[in-house]
Parts: structure tokens; sequence; C-alpha cells
């Protein structure tokens, strides 16, 4: 029954060597003070002889507690629990060496017990003031109990705060007594045996001090309370309005603790920050980050509970993500929280099969199934190490994504309907509900922006774990050593916590580990020692940060000595994220927003240097396969570091703008292939892409433009200025360039002269050729066509190409000069001079405006001196014979065919051809195959015989 | 059609710029037959005028008729196939095709195809065996690798296949290849033939030149025929009748790059690199090749410098230079050479001004 007394006491006594913590105070539960008190009282008397006489020697005063309560009150310090058990009867000594406590006999009475002076006695003493204010020093003994049934091995504490069960641990007591006898009778050989069976019963300490309450968790105060409001907020859906515990302004107490604790608890990270050297990993840099998330939370949650205070729906955000690095407490913290709420935890880990059919079904009995016995509680589902496998856990998060999804839809649906009409729903419509979210989900991750979480994140409301306070850390350290007999200080422990980065479950296994080689935690050697540093391959904003951020130094001494430590945990650190390319890239983007003193440049150029050196690297490795070569990519990061690190926090952004350049590049060359394909040969041969935006785009663009050309109708301009026309869209059809009608970009409203309005469609170049004059911040001073301009444009390059388009069909057999289609081309040669005599015969109103231009247009081309070649001539006469069409427009439209020709270079045995052709065409009656083009002619559609018009 | 094409002389005959070479290729291929060719010279001096005028003299108006291909072909490369898809422009008597289209898979086009295409003998009209011509650009494009497998099919197929090759610098072809072909330099052509050309065309086009305007045209030119003609046309068109004193418009990137350059000149300082890098990205976005932004800016860069900081200047730029075709990202050496540039010059100005 004294058993944990006794425990408690030892702890206590050995915690006084450590007086200047108090604030352990959480974790003795003392509640069984006033029991133990008796206990001790009862066994005090129970003990022998020797110590009454010690007792009253030491104190005249009987042993009563009332006494001694007032005794003790005059001089109670702030820990007054400990401090009765200074007085505490017995006096014993629970001393550490295992030989001395299997003695039950009382130790000698010859020996000095109680002296003015501590030198006097041997060993182990405590002062004692007496009621009259004389002070003694008494000797700490040990006494036994009968029957060594309180017999003590500092290996096994067990108190009210461990699971053990007192059974087990008095079934372990015997044990030892049996063990201890035998090592007493066979002497040291049976050392071993007895260490292997205490491998056997011990458990691990991470396991045994693993955190039971909520108070107890080592996490970040900020982040518990934000998953505890989380669960909180599920209450009114799962545990529905009868047992509704948390009432609104209880979460809303909650929920503004948390954001007042949230600003502290970033300035204190901050200060703490600067004031330490403590590897805050994930902290800083996402730090912006989790601020924006969390303000969005904490404004969702509210927006959310304004709104929905009265109906019972889960939070906006079904799944609670946590993430951090191993080792901080993420399982824990959801274990702990969803007990706390009263929740049975089920949870999925990288243990269990995680296919995707399996988890689903998993999950849907775990998410929606109501257990059959009554008293058992809901159930919360923690989906643990969720990014572990990739492709398993795709399954995982897809299964969850597809139910949450699910809610959504008809939560929008329905909107505001009211508590009982969901309730209905959801009972009455299970078949199509059964897939939605309806219990907490909390999966856990060590890397955020695994590719596989990429979905989830967007819909999960997103904790980021960051590390405890080292001295948190070494608090619960301590008291575990302690509990555990294990000595250790303060700096060794905090220097093995800032090694294993606040790993907890790291540095209780090497402290246990250490327990058991009976090695004391060394300050000096930790690197070298048993703790294995752990192989984390961080993600690249981690590699970043380390590159950009100097550890600020605590300790200005053995600065070279850290320095070069520093360089090398970079350099492991680079080596073992490994995207080498990436890192570098992430570097060069981020590099420049830092503010290092750099007042000649001098560090950026070797900065930039090193990047080149990095690249140039990187493509020889590449090209030659010489993969040994990449050891030598991180040091160019390390040195880039050692030039431009700094104390402040870095803003990283990931790299984006070279791919984006890359991309686009490829897009616009592209663009600039396709654009080449539809060009004739002839010409696109002549203009390469490099050629093209080197030499050819900005010219090409003024003579697309034109200043003189002036928005009227065609028939107000003067004949040079219908001849420029003519070669401006000559130019474009023969470079197949046209306008098309597009939404305006807000850049080109500004240039929009006309004042068209702004959704009007404006016409745009297609390809749109011009973007590659169009630079940031550049002002091209090319001349932008009016509206009007660009729409006669257009419709005379229409025109222009469905002639050529024709004149392409007839041209082409005729060129290959085989007779076999020879008849069906001619009659579709003869077709374009029908229409167009009609449509100049037809002429009237506003039907000349188009057909004059164009054939003044084609006039205007032929009458040009030198640069029709003369061997054409010809073949515009036989042309014009050929139809035999005595009206004027035809001359003409002669004269476009043999354009058409000039530009096929079809000589003269096309004259040939064309003339069999003719031949074939007066023998031919068919009717006339006549194309119809809107808002091109208005010409009467009649079948026409090609003999009525000859 | 733009000047440039339509002007561009069809014949050797006619050929301007270069006549004497037009002459001397004339009386080379005068017995049809030919030896390889390898044209090198820079952009815009009338290579491809020069080849295409050629191979009309072989073969004929037939070289002209040509088609457009785009095939797909499918190489067997020991274990696995690679699909590339190659345009190549060919008439019954030539093909044309830009091997370096391909990137880094080019070696096979030159592999196999090449040796697809050079193996098929045409006959010529009289029965007699005669010989195709592949031609092909940017061969200072093509990798090591790519070029050196052409060197054997250039011997082994000599019989049937004359190959011309098309490039701007020769000093990226190897030695074998150069030395199996006959090199034929086309300058860059000087400002009078420039002038020459323009006058040339105004004639035709019977327009009045103001007296010293197509020299004008011709020192802003760069030296670079198609970029004269085009910017002669580009006048025309902003403005005719002509003056003698009238703008010619400047090249939008070469703008661009000089208004880089002023920035540089402004400020020396992290901020200030972020700042051109972001324009930087913006030329390469638009496909200008990272060398010729190099070298522009360079010489907008020289324009405002001191005399004493000009061949350090220079030396850099030929380091970046180097260092940007040993690697991938031209982004890294440009930039390292603005960085380069600001450093000395800050320095300069440090110890110039205090």
């Amino acid at each position: 029954m004294d058993i944990p007394a006794a425990d408690e006491l030892e702890w206590l006594e050995s915690n006084s060597f450590f007086p200047e913590e108090e604030d352990e105070e959480e974790f003795i539960v003392p509640e069984d003070e006033d029991e133990v008190q008796e206990i001790h009282a009862l066994e005090s008397r129970d003990q022998s002889p020797v110590t009454e006489v010690q007792n009253s020697r030491k104190r005249p005063l009987s042993v009563d507690d009332g006494v001694r309560e007032g005794e003790s009150g005059s001089k109670r310090r702030a820990s007054d629990d400990e401090d009765w058990l200074r007085y505490s009867p017995p006096k014993q000594v629970f001393a550490n060496e295992p030989t001395e406590t299997d003695d039950p006999v009382v130790p000698v009475a010859e020996e000095k017990i109680i002296s003015r002076f501590a030198s006097d006695i041997e060993g182990a003493f405590i002062p004692v003031t007496g009621p009259g204010g004389d002070r003694v020093y008494a000797k700490l003994s040990c006494v036994e109990k009968a029957g060594g049934k309180s017999l003590l091995h500092r290996d096994k504490p067990s108190n009210v705060l461990l699971s053990v069960s007192i059974d087990v641990l008095m079934q372990r007591l015997e044990q030892e007594t049996f063990q201890k006898a035998l090592q007493e009778s066979f002497g040291s050989p049976n050392q071993e045996n007895q260490t292997t069976t205490h491998t056997v019963s011990e458990q691990l300490w991470v396991d045994k001090y693993a955190p039971n309450s909520f108070t107890e968790l080592l996490s970040d105060e900020q982040t518990n309370r934000e998953v505890l409001l989380w669960l909180k907020q599920w209450d009114s859906c799962v545990f529905g309005s009868q047992i509704r515990a948390t009432t609104d302004d209880v979460l809303t107490a909650l929920h503004r603790h948390s954001s007042i604790t949230q600003h502290e608890s970033f300035s204190e990270k901050k200060g703490f920050n600067r004031n330490r050297r403590v590897p805050f990993v994930k902290q800083s840099f996402k730090h912006s980050n989790v601020m924006d998330k969390e303000e969005v939370n904490s404004k969702g949650i509210s927006d959310v509970w304004n709104r929905k205070s009265t109906t019972n729906q889960p939070p906006e955000q079904k799944v609670l993500l946590l993430c951090g690095p191993p080792g901080l407490g993420k399982t824990t913290l959801a274990h702990v929280a969803a007990r706390h709420c009263g929740y049975r935890v089920v949870e999925i880990n990288a243990s269990d099969d995680r296919s995707s059919s399996t988890i689903e079904s998993k999950i849907l009995d775990v998410v929606q199934m109501d257990s059959v016995m009554t008293d058992s509680k809901p159930k919360c589902l923690v989906i643990d190490e969720i990014d572990g496998a990739l492709g398993e856990g795709k399954g995982a998060v897809e299964v969850i994504l597809k139910m949450v999804n699910a809610e959504k839809k008809p939560s929008v649906e329905k909107g505001a309907v009211g508590q009982e009409a969901q309730l209905e729903k959801s009972s009455s419509k299970k078949g199509r509900k059964a897939m939605s979210l309806s219990r907490p989900v909390i999966c856990i991750c060590n890397d955020l922006y695994a590719p596989a979480l990429r979905p989830l994140r967007q819909v999960a409301n997103v904790h980021v774990f960051v590390q405890p306070t080292i001295s948190r850390v070494v608090n619960r350290l301590k008291y575990i050593c302690n509990k555990e007999g294990f000595r250790t200080n303060s700096i060794a422990l905090s220097a093995l916590a800032e090694y294993t980065e606040c790993d907890i479950r790291s540095c209780l296994n090497t402290l246990q580990f250490l327990n058991k080689k009976k090695v004391n935690l060394n300050v000096l050697d930790i690197g070298s020692q048993v703790v294995g540093r752990k192989d984390v391959s961080r993600s690249s904003f981690d590699v970043w940060k380390e590159v950009f951020q100097k550890r600020k130094s605590k300790r200005e001494r053995k600065s070279l000595n850290d320095g070069i430590r520093h360089l090398d945990s970079l350099y492991t650190l680079i080596a073992n994220r490994g995207d080498y390319e990436l890192t570098m890239d992430g570097i060069h983007e981020n590099f420049l927003q830092l503010s290092y003193h750099d007042p000649k440049m001098q560090k950026t150029a070797r900065c930039l240097d090193m990047l080149g050196i990095s690249d140039s690297l990187l493509h020889y490795i590449f090209r030659t396969q010489q993969m040994s070569l990449q050891v030598y990519q991180p040091l160019s990061a390390v040195g880039m570091s050692y030039l431009i690190a700094q104390v402040e926090k870095p803003n990283i952004e990931w790299p984006k703008s070279l791919q984006r350049c890359r991309a686009l590049t490829v897009e616009k060359k592209d663009l600039l292939k396709s654009w080449h394909n539809k060009i004739s040969p002839s010409i696109s041969r002549h203009i390469s892409i490099e050629s093209f935006v080197e030499d050819v785009v900005s010219p090409f663009l003024h003579i697309l433009s034109p200043q003189t050309l002036r928005p009227v109708a065609l028939h107000l301009l003067s004949e040079r200025e219908k001849d420029d026309l003519a070669q401006l869209v000559d130019t474009m059809v023969l470079y197949s360039l046209t306008y098309k009608n597009s939404k305006p970009e807000p850049a080109q409203k500004l240039f929009n002269k006309l004042g068209a309005s702004a959704d009007a469609l404006v016409p745009s170049l297609d390809p749109p050729i011009n973007d590659f004059t169009n630079f940031k911040d550049y002002q091209s001073e090319h001349y932008e066509l009016s509206v009007a301009t660009k729409q006669v444009l257009l419709h005379e390059i229409e025109k222009q190409k469905i002639l050529r388009e024709s004149i392409g069909k007839s041209a082409n057999p005729s060129d290959k000069s085989n007779n076999v289609n020879g008849t069906s081309s001619s009659s579709d040669a003869q077709v374009i001079p029908v229409k167009k005599t009609t449509t100049a015969s037809v002429g009237n109103g506003r039907e000349n405006t188009t057909a004059l231009p164009q054939t003044q247009k084609l006039s205007t081309v032929n009458s040009k001196p030198g640069s029709v070649p003369g061997k054409h001539l010809p073949v515009t006469g036989k042309n014009l014979k050929a139809p035999g069409n005595p009206k004027r427009p035809s001359g003409n439209l002669t004269s476009f065919f043999d354009r058409v020709k000039k530009g096929n270079n079809a000589s003269s045995e096309h004259t040939g051809d064309m003339l069999n052709n003719t031949a074939t065409t007066e023998r031919d009656s068919r009717p006339l195959i006549f194309k119809y083009n809107e808002g091109y002619t208005n010409a009467v559609k009649r079948p026409v015989k090609v003999r009525e018009l000859l | 059609m733009l000047w440039v094409d339509k002007y561009r002389p069809r014949t050797l005959d006619k050929i301007i710029v270069h006549d004497e070479i037009a002459q001397n290729l004339k009386k080379l291929v005068s017995e049809q037959d030919c030896p390889h060719l390898l044209f090198y010279g820079p952009p815009g001096s009338g290579k491809k005028t020069l080849i295409m005028a050629l191979l009309k003299q072989m073969f004929g108006p037939g070289a002209e008729k040509v088609k457009l291909e785009n095939k797909p072909w499918k190489i067997d490369a020991g274990s696995r196939t690679i699909e590339l898809e190659l345009t190549t422009l060919s008439s019954t008597h030539h093909i044309e095709l830009n091997p370096s289209d391909a990137g880094f898979q080019d070696r096979y086009i030159v592999q196999e195809i090449i040796k697809d295409m050079a193996k098929i003998r045409p006959l010529d009209a009289k029965g007699k065996k005669g010989f195709k011509v592949l031609l092909l650009n940017q061969v200072d494009k093509l990798s090591r690798e790519a070029q050196h497998s052409l060197r054997r099919t250039m011997e082994k197929y000599s019989a049937s296949c004359r190959l011309i090759l098309c490039c701007n610098s020769s000093s990226r072809v190897t030695e074998a290849i150069r030395s199996r072909c006959l090199n034929v330099r086309v300058n860059a052509p000087t400002h009078e033939q420039i002038v020459k050309v323009l006058e040339f065309i105004a004639k035709k086009e019977s327009l009045q030149l103001p007296p010293g305007f197509a020299a004008r045209i011709a020192s802003q030119s760069n030296r670079n025929l198609r970029r004269a003609i085009l910017s002669f046309e580009t006048c025309r068109v902003q403005q005719y009748p002509f003056t003698a004193n009238q703008a010619i418009s400047p090249l939008d990137w070469e703008q661009y790059v000089s208004e880089i350059a002023s920035d540089i000149m402004k400020e020396q300082s992290p901020k200030r690199l972020f700042l051109v890098r972001g324009k930087l990205y913006e030329l390469l976005v638009n496909c200008i090749p990272p060398e010729i932004i190099l070298k522009k800016l360079l010489s907008e860069l020289l324009k405002k410098l001191d005399f004493e900081l000009k061949h350090e200047v220079c030396h850099w730029a030929a380091y970046y230079e180097h260092k940007m075709r040993m690697g991938q990202k031209a982004i890294f050496h440009i930039e390292a050479f603005v960085a380069k540039f600001m450093s000395i010059y800050k320095s300069f100005l440090i110890a110039t001004f205090g």
C-alpha cells in the first residue's frame, strides 16, 4: 500500500537536488497525501524501537499531524506540497544501492544520527529545525518493512499516472526479490540474467509516459486548442442536441482563447527564435502560411458558428490534416484530443491494408455506422501516415475526398434547411447520402506538400506542427528521468533535445537506451554518442530556408567549429533532398529578395557564378551520365549559403518563373511553327523562327499597319490608297495572316481609338504575331489600326482567300496536266468568271462598294509596270478569250488568274492546258455550279447554262 | 508579298550581293555535279537565297516545286523505338530539313532518316543516274554525336546524294565535316552592297530615294540584308515620299534590350538585378535566343561605358557566353553577366567618384 507513497517520496527527494524547478507540480497527483501521511504515521509506529528512539530524539514532539501541520506552516515554502515530507517521521532514505535496501534490520544505533553539525553525520542527512528554533541535522537512514514487501526498485516507479495495474507491479516486485535473493546466493554471474528479465518486462518509455490527458500534451498549445475546437464543432452533429455538451459560449470562448494564444504564441516563438539557436524547421517559413490559414480558418469557424449555431451541421472542413516532422506528438494529440471529446479512436496506419477498396469500406464502417451497443462512444477516425506510401495513401485520400465532396453538394442545395429536415432527409435518403462524412476524420502526415495530399490540402483544415519549445521538452524529459531514476542534468537534456530537433520520441528512446547501458548522458559527445541523427529528407522549402537563413549562434565561442558543423549539416541536408535542379532553381528564384549587405554586388556575382557552375555541372552530368559527380552539387548551394545567409526569416516562393518561361517559349514556338506551316513553302523556307523573331516581326508589324490607311468606305479611297490596300491584303493572304474577332484585352481597350464599347469584339491578328513584341513594361510604337480598318481588311482577306481557293482548285489539276479530271476542273475554272460577271452585271447600290474596289485593286496590280514579267502576258490574253466574256470586268479576272500563276510559277504549259480546258468547257453544257457566300454578294441563285453566257 | 521575298533573286545570275560567289557556284555546277557544300555566314547575308538559286541552276525550275511534308518516323534504336516527327520540304530533286528540330534526338535523324533518304537514287530523264541534294539547315545546332554520325553518311552515300549544309557559324561544325565539304563563306553584305540592293528595289517599285536615306537604313541594319529591306519597306509604309531624315523605327526587342541596359546603368543592386531578370525572362519567352540577347546587351552597355572598363566587360561577356553554351539555363548565365557587370561598374564608380 505504501508503494506509491514511497515512490513519490523518492522522487521528491531526488527532486530536491534540483530546487530550481517548481513547475512540475502538474505531473504529480497529490490526491492521496493524507492517506500517505497516515500510512507513514502508522508505519512509523509499527517500526522498530530504534526508529522510535530516533524520532523521539530528533523531535521531542509526538508524531502528531496537527502539530506537524502547524509547525511546518511557519516555514512553508511555495511548494508546500513537498514540505511536509521533510518532516515525515520515518526519515527513510531510499538509497540508490540495492544492497542497502534488502537489509531488513535498522541501521546501527551507534552511528550518529542527529547532530548539530552536518559534518558529524556520514552519508545523507536533512536539516531539521525544532519548534524552539534550534537546528539539527538528522541522518537519513533506510528502514525496511518486515517481510521485504516494500522493496524498492527504482526502475519501476509506479504511481497513479501509470497504466500498469498494481497487481502487475506486485508481481514484478516479487519477481525482483526473488532475483535479488538469487543474486545474493550466486553472486555476480547472475547479473546478465537479471537484465534480460528486465528487458522482457520493460515497457518503452515513450509508451509509458505518453500523455493521457489533454493538459499533459507537449505539443504547441495553440495547435492543441485548434484541434480541440475543431473536434468540438462536431459535437452538435455527432452527439445530437440531447448530449450536446459544449454550448456556444464555450466554443466561442475556446475560439477566442485560441486566437489570443495564437498571437501570444507567435510573439513568443519569435522571441524564442531570436534568442536561441534552435532549429525551427517547419515553423518559420510556413509562418505566414499558417497565419493566413488560421485566420481564414478562424474566420470560417466563426462564420459557420454564427450561421449555423442552431443546426447540427458538422464544421465546414470535415477533415483535419495534421502535419509536421516526426516525433512531435501528432498521433498523440489526435488520440488524446479525440478521447477528450468523447470519441473512440479508430486508427488506420501504414501497417494496415490501405488499398482504395479496403480503406473505403473501413472508413465507411467507422464514419457512418453507429455502433449497435448503446454504451459505446462514437468513433473518430485517425488515419496515420497518410503520406507514407504514395500509391496506397492515394487511395485513402481519394476516398476521403469523395466523401467530402459528396457532402458538399447536398449541403449547397439545401442551404439553410432546418435541423429536423436534415435529419429526416438523411434517414430517408440513406442510399444517396451514404457517402457523406458524419464523423470526424483526422489525417496525419509528415510532409504537407506530398503530391498525393495536394487535393486533400484544399478541403482539409490544415495544422502544421511546430516544435515545442526546448524548455518544455527538457522539463518533461527531466521529469521522466527522475521517475526512472536516471541521472542527468538540464544542459545535457537540452543539448539532446536540440540535437534531435525536439523529437520527443527520439529523446526518450535515447535516454532509455542510455539508461539500460548505465551510461550517463554526456553533453559534449551527444553527436558521437548513441543518438542517431534522424535521416529525414526534408521538403524543398526547408532546404531553401536552411540555405537562406543563418542560425544565430547562441554561443559566440567556438564559432569556427560551429560554422563548420553548420556547413556540414547543410551539405547533408541538400544531399538528402537530392533534387538539385529544383534546389538551385529555388535559390535562384529567391536569393535576390534577401537583404544581404552587398555594396559592390560582388556576392551577387559570385552567387550567380556558383549557380552557373551548378547548371553546367548538371548539364554535363546528364550528358555524360556520370552521376558520381552529383556529390559536388550541394557544394555550390553551401557556398551560396555562406555568402548570403541572413538571420531574418526569408520569404520563399516556389520557383515558377523558369518553368513558366520554358512553357511559354514552347508555346510561342509552336504557334510560330504552325503558322510557318501554313505559309507557302517558297516563302516560309526563308524565315526561320530565330530570324523571324529577331529581324522580321517588328518591321512586319509596321508594314501590316500602315498609317495611311483611312477607315473609310472603299470607293472613297484614292488610287494610291487602293493600291496600298491591295498590297496589304495580298501580303496578309500570302503570309496567311488574318484578323480574328476576339474579346479585347484590358490593355487593348486603351488603344481603342474609335471608342467602341468595352465588350465589343475587336479584330486582332491571327496568329497573334504581335505578341512577340509585347514585352512587359514596354510600349511598342506600333501603329494600331482602327477597328473599322481591321474589319475592312478582314473582309478583304476573306474574299481574297475564297478567290484563291477556287483558283487553286483549278490551277492544281491543270498544273499536273492530266486530262482525267480535266473536265471537272475546267468547269470549276469557269465558275469564277461567271460569278464575277453576274456580280458585276447585277452590280447596283452597295454591291458596287464591295465589287468595285476589288476589281480596281486587281487592275492596279496588273497595271503596275515592271512587276509583271513579260512572259505572263500571253496567258492573260488567252484567258481573256477563253471564257469569251464580252463584258468589261473579265479582263480584271483574267489578270487575277495571271497573278496566281505568277505565284505558282506556272509556265507556258499551263496556257496549253487552259486552252484544252476551255475547249472541253464549250462542249460541256452542265448547269452552273454556284458558290454562294453570305455577305459577299447579292447575286440571285439561278441555274444558268454556260452557253447562255457565251 | 513582302519585298524581302518579292525581290529575292531566283537565279544565280540575278544575285546582286554575292555575285562573285554566285558566279563561282555557277561554274561549279556547270557539269551537273558538285561536291558537298557548307554555307556559313551571319543571318541575313543571303545563304538560303544562294542555295535556292544554286538548286535552280542544278535542276531547273523543277527544284522550285516543293511540297511540305510532316512525316512521323519510327526509329528502332536497340531496345526502344523512338518516334519522331519531322517536317521536310521536298521537290523531286532535293529534300530540305532541319535536323536540329528534334533536339537531343537529332542523332537519330542523321543516322536513320538521312540515310534512308540518301539511299533512294533518282533517275534523271535521260536514264542517267543523277543525284539528290539533301539540304540541312542549322547544322551548327546539331549535337556532336549527330555530327559524327553525319560524316559517315556523307562518305557512304556520296554517289547518290550531295549534302548542302547551312549554318551561321562554322566553328560549331566539327573539323571532320568541314573537311568533307566545300566551304562557302557568305559574308554579311557591306553597307554599299545593301545600298545597292535598296536602290534596285526602289527602282523596281518606282520610288524616289532621297540621297543618303538608303545609306542610313543600311547603317542601321547591322549589315543584315533582310533587316535592311524590311525596314526599307516599313519606311515606305509609314511615310512616302521619303524624306532624308525620316525616322527608321528600331526593332522592338533591341529597344527593349537597350532599356534593360539603361536600367543596369542607373542602379546596381540585387533589387535592380531582380527587375532585370524579369525583363530578361520576357525576352526569352519571346523566343529570342539567349546568345543574341547577351550580345546585344553587351553592345548596348559598351555604348555607355568608360573606355577603361570595355575590355574587362567584353572579357566577361565572352566568359559567360561560353558558360551559357555549356549549361542549360541561359537565364542563370545572362544574369550572372549582368551581376558581374554591375559589380565591375559599381567598383569603378566607387573608385572614381568615391
